[in-house]
């Protein structure tokens, strides 16, 4: 469905909302995905589907209903459903309108026709392409290779009219041998980027570069962690930047605002018009997305905001609400680390004796005030020595505060896109000091 | 209203022609109701339905999905050509074949049981019981913010397959909990209740009045309140007794997981990993101690998981995954089991019709032993008590974990002590599963549902149960992440 017939929805829907305010939400999209193990497809999947959102407000009263079910009865039952289940909410004088915005442009590179068409086939061919590299090499690979079209439409009662379209697609690979890993991974807005040959090199030789791993004592090392691992790291950073998380002071910025909690190679800022995700410019209010600085040369001076926390906390609305009323604050869609000024060869170079992270997995918040996670390596984890990757080691759990990694991180020149499903961000290669492992594991 | 006998035999016909050898086709209704309070006010209350079906086609030995909510004939074909041309499309490619077309065949009908249907509560009742406990959790001035919900699942499901299948099933699944967070300077502190989540299981409106969330809140408001000037645990070797909630999140992570036969044979390798087991560790790896027999049961009144078929069709039953310590079995679709010369065991679940179905965990339960639930402080001369999940983190291989508990307090000489804040433990799974010398009895034992399990991708949120009472467990490693 295109943004003209999802618009068409949108006005169908609000003009059965009655009194009071109403927000309709259309979303739409097409998604095939294929998955493979032991260099054969085992998992080939499509689906498409429309849904569509209600929001209605009377009288401070809100209510939420949805449906994928888009004939006029349904349409009409799912805003008197949501009518319905505000009747009987209690009001809440402090919820704020509905928004009122015009259209916001989608950046450049947003939507790719070839990408919102690709075939199975196709995907299939990339899937080729990498299965026939690990088999040369005596190895198995497992991995997917993705593509999708989706569109969303906002339309209120506030006069608010917003749409966006795009095309994503990514593929990831983990090669597999003996006794050793490796992994790669690609993200773009148009298919044709995507490089099966490219990301199964990387993982084919990684998985060869750290056959025989050996182990290596915990405790603080010198890490250089390649973008999938610092990329997922930091993941678990991004909800201190909303003002819910500060203001309930669950954030370490409940400490307070203007002041440096990194060191100052750190940049962070959210983005969706950095051309690696072309993103939605506006929020799921339909408020224009603000792109802005969460650390700015290590020091913090922003909060994301939706209309409700803009409201409370008497701070303009930086349009990183989720579907409203959200109980999870606004948040972060769009991360993105400034590069710094080494190559990542320099980063690794430049260590005397390290460990190169190609990827971590299952990091969890030990103590969340303090920025304080554990997680595993996985799937390609180096010892470096005099600047050289020697061999692989087998993998470690770590301990460390995420804030104390920054406090000393140095960054690569290049930026790559990272993350699947939960997250997605652009960062650079960092080095990192002091990092801390706390225990092994056999493998 | 849709026709689905006539939708369901256009879709296995228009797959059949265009080549499948197998097709069965999945129509799913899905109801979902959620109202969360924070702070006094109500943070959500949405009402979602979501309609739709996915066909499995089987084309030379591979599967192909697709799912749409159109249901005309045009849409009907279209769906069915689909899921047959990624059939043939990984056929294309295919150096070998994981699929072979299944044979069963049944006819029938599956409703969970229930009380009360929790749709005939009054949405004022449902609303003003979540105020209520949510107001009792601000027992202190620390309390920052007090969240209750109310979640409510209301599925109906219908199955055909070409062998002639026709199962059609309603699913009622509620679950309701909450969570005070204090906060002071430079320190934040969580609790939450029932266990870490909530109390989830397949029934109705009794499932959340059982949830008992009035009579707890403000107790459990003072606890994260408490924590805030309770000292740090202690790190170091203890012995340790784990809270019901967090023995399920132990089975769920290092049992669960580990038995997963898709994620055995590398099917899961690219994401959620795959397992330390293999099927030649079949009745030879002792996974713990004699005390230790964990089971699936997808037919038990109240699990979460409880169905009457799975959706690849199979027939819910019992089976054993570890029997008095030893390892028995996995958790299997019919294509896994049939690598292993054995029969499904039918743990294959969807998200939702959009989603293909896969293994999914089911209800896997630590059967309770024969100790009251106060005996197991006895003999302890200097250990830890943990409550209620707050860090959960695990290799992919299943193997090195390290959890953390909300609340912990000290045991000495056999009674419990003074309450000691951020409680971790961390262990190697085989070896932790063999330091268990006691499980609580059946009144303490609770079939804990999992609301949110990922797997799988597109990752699947599915919703699992691990029935389990607290256990003890010697020699632990406490404090990690803590001990500088």
């Amino acid at each position: 469905m295109d943004s003209i017939a999802r618009e068409a929805l949108a006005e169908r829907v609000l003009s059965f909302a009655r009194g009071g305010e109403a927000e309709v939400l259309v979303s739409d999209g097409d998604f095939g995905l294929t998955r493979f193990t032991h260099n054969a497809i085992h998992q080939n999947v499509a689906s498409a589907d429309t849904a569509v959102r209600v929001r209605t407000i009377v009288d401070g009263r809100t209510g939420v209903a949805g449906t994928n079910a888009l004939d006029e009865t349904s349409l009409r039952d799912v805003v008197e459903r949501a009518r319905a289940m505000g009747a009987l909410a209690p009001p809440d004088d402090e919820a704020p309108g509905l928004v009122a915005n015009a259209n916001t442009a989608a950046p450049a590179g947003a939507f790719d026709e070839a990408t919102a068409n690709a075939s199975p086939a196709e995907r299939a061919r990339i899937v080729a392409d990498i299965t026939r590299l690990a088999e040369e090499r005596g190895l198995w690979a497992a991995g997917y290779v993705t593509s999708e079209r989706s569109g969303i439409t906002i339309a209120n009662s506030a006069g608010t009219r917003v749409s966006y379209d795009g095309t994503s697609c990514g593929l990831n690979v983990k090669a597999n041998g003996p006794d050793s890993t490796g992994f790669a991974e690609f993200y773009s807005t148009r298919f044709e980027d995507l490089d099966g040959i490219a990301a199964g090199t990387i993982a084919v030789e990684k998985t060869l570069a750290s056959k025989a791993p050996v182990a290596v004592d915990p405790g603080e090392w010198t890490v250089v962690l390649e973008p999938a691992a610092f990329g997922e790291l930091l993941s678990y950073l991004t909800d201190h930047f909303s003002a819910q998380a500060y203001d309930e002071g669950s954030s370490f910025l409940s400490d307070g605002l203007d002041r440096a909690y990194a060191g100052d190679t750190v940049t962070i800022s959210d983005d969706y018009a950095h051309p690696l995700f072309a993103g939605q410019p506006f929020d799921y209010e339909g408020y224009p997305t603000r792109r802005l600085h969460l650390l700015d040369r290590g020091v913090a001076h922003e909060l994301l905001t939706d209309s409700a926390w803009a409201k409370r906390l008497h701070r303009t609305n930086t349009g990183h609400g989720l579907p409203a009323p959200s109980a999870h604050g606004p948040a972060a869609r769009h991360v993105v680390v400034s590069g710094g000024t080494h190559s990542t060869s320099d980063l690794v170079a430049q260590v005397k004796r390290g460990l190169l992270v190609t990827r971590f997995w299952y990091i969890r918040p030990v103590d969340h005030r303090k920025t304080i996670v554990t997680g595993m390596t996985r799937d390609g984890t180096f010892l470096i020595e005099n600047g050289e990757i020697v061999g692989g080691v087998r993998n470690m759990r770590f301990n460390q505060s995420i804030l104390e990694a920054l406090g000393a991180a140095t960054f690569s020149k290049e930026v790559a896109r990272t993350g699947g499903y939960s997250y997605s961000s652009v960062v650079p290669t960092a080095r990192i000091e002091n990092f801390r492992f706390s225990s092994g594991t056999d493998f | 209203m849709t026709d689905f006998d006539a939708c369901a035999a256009r879709a296995l016909d228009t797959a059949s022609a265009r080549g499948a050898a197998y097709a069965d086709i999945r129509f799913e209704e899905d109801r979902s109701e959620r109202i969360e309070v924070r702070n006094g006010a109500v943070a959500t209350l949405s009402d979602g339905t979501s309609a739709g079906y996915g066909i499995r086609a089987l084309f030379d030995g591979a599967w192909g999905f697709a799912a749409s909510a159109d249901t005309s004939d045009a849409g009907i074909d279209r769906a069915a050509a689909r899921a047959v041309e990624i059939a043939r499309a990984g056929a294309a490619i295919a150096t070998h074949r994981f699929g072979q077309a299944p044979t069963d065949r049944y006819v029938d009908t599956y409703a969970t049981p229930f009380e009360r249907d929790a749709s005939s509560v009054p949405l004022g009742e449902r609303v003003a019981l979540l105020l209520d406990a949510e107001r009792a959790l601000h027992a202190a001035p620390t309390i920052r913010v007090g969240r209750a919900w109310i979640d409510l699942w209301h599925t109906r499901k219908t199955f055909y397959s070409t062998t002639g299948s026709r199962i059609e099933q309603t699913l009622r699944q509620s679950g309701s909990g909450m969570m005070a967070l204090a906060a002071s300077e430079g320190d934040a502190q969580d609790r939450s209740y029932p266990g870490d989540i909530g109390l989830y299981q397949a029934g109705g409106w009794e499932i959340v009045e059982a949830a008992r969330l009035r009579e707890n809140a403000q107790r459990i408001g003072e606890e994260a309140s408490a924590l805030l000037t309770a000292p740090q645990c202690p790190s170091g070797e203890f012995d340790v007794i784990l809270g019901g909630s967090q023995v399920s999140l132990q089975i769920h992570e290092s049992c669960g997981h580990a038995a997963e036969l898709d994620r055995i044979m590398g099917w899961e390798a690219n994401f959620s990993g795959t397992s330390f087991l293999d099927p030649a560790l079949l009745g030879t790896l002792r996974y713990g101690s004699d005390l230790v027999t964990i089971v699936i049961d997808n037919t038990m009144p109240g699990g979460f998981a409880t169905v009457g078929y799975d959706d690849e069709g199979a027939k819910s039953g019992q089976s054993d995954i570890i029997r008095d310590g030893m390892l028995v079995g996995f958790e299997m679709s019919r294509d896994t089991a049939r690598t292993l010369g054995r029969e499904t065991n039918a743990c294959v679940r969807a998200q939702s019709w959009e989603h293909v179905p896969m293994i999914r965990m089911c209800n896997l339960n630590l059967l309770p032993g024969d100790a009251p639930f106060e005996a197991l402080f006895d003999g302890v001369k200097d250990g830890i008590y943990m409550e209620s999940n707050r860090s959960w983190s695990i290799d992919d291989h299943r193997l090195n974990f390290q959890f953390g508990c909300q609340i912990g307090w000290e045991i000495k000489n056999g009674k419990r002590g003074r309450m000691v804040k951020n409680p971790t433990y961390a262990g190697v799974t085989p070896q932790f599963w063999n330091s268990c010398d006691a499980i609580a009895d059946e009144r303490s034992w609770v079939a804990w549902g999992t609301p949110n399990c990922g797997k799988g991708e597109p990752m699947q949120t599915g919703r699992t149960a691990q029935a389990a009472s607290p256990a003890r467990f010697r020699n632990v490693r406490v404090g990690v992440g803590y001990d500088g």
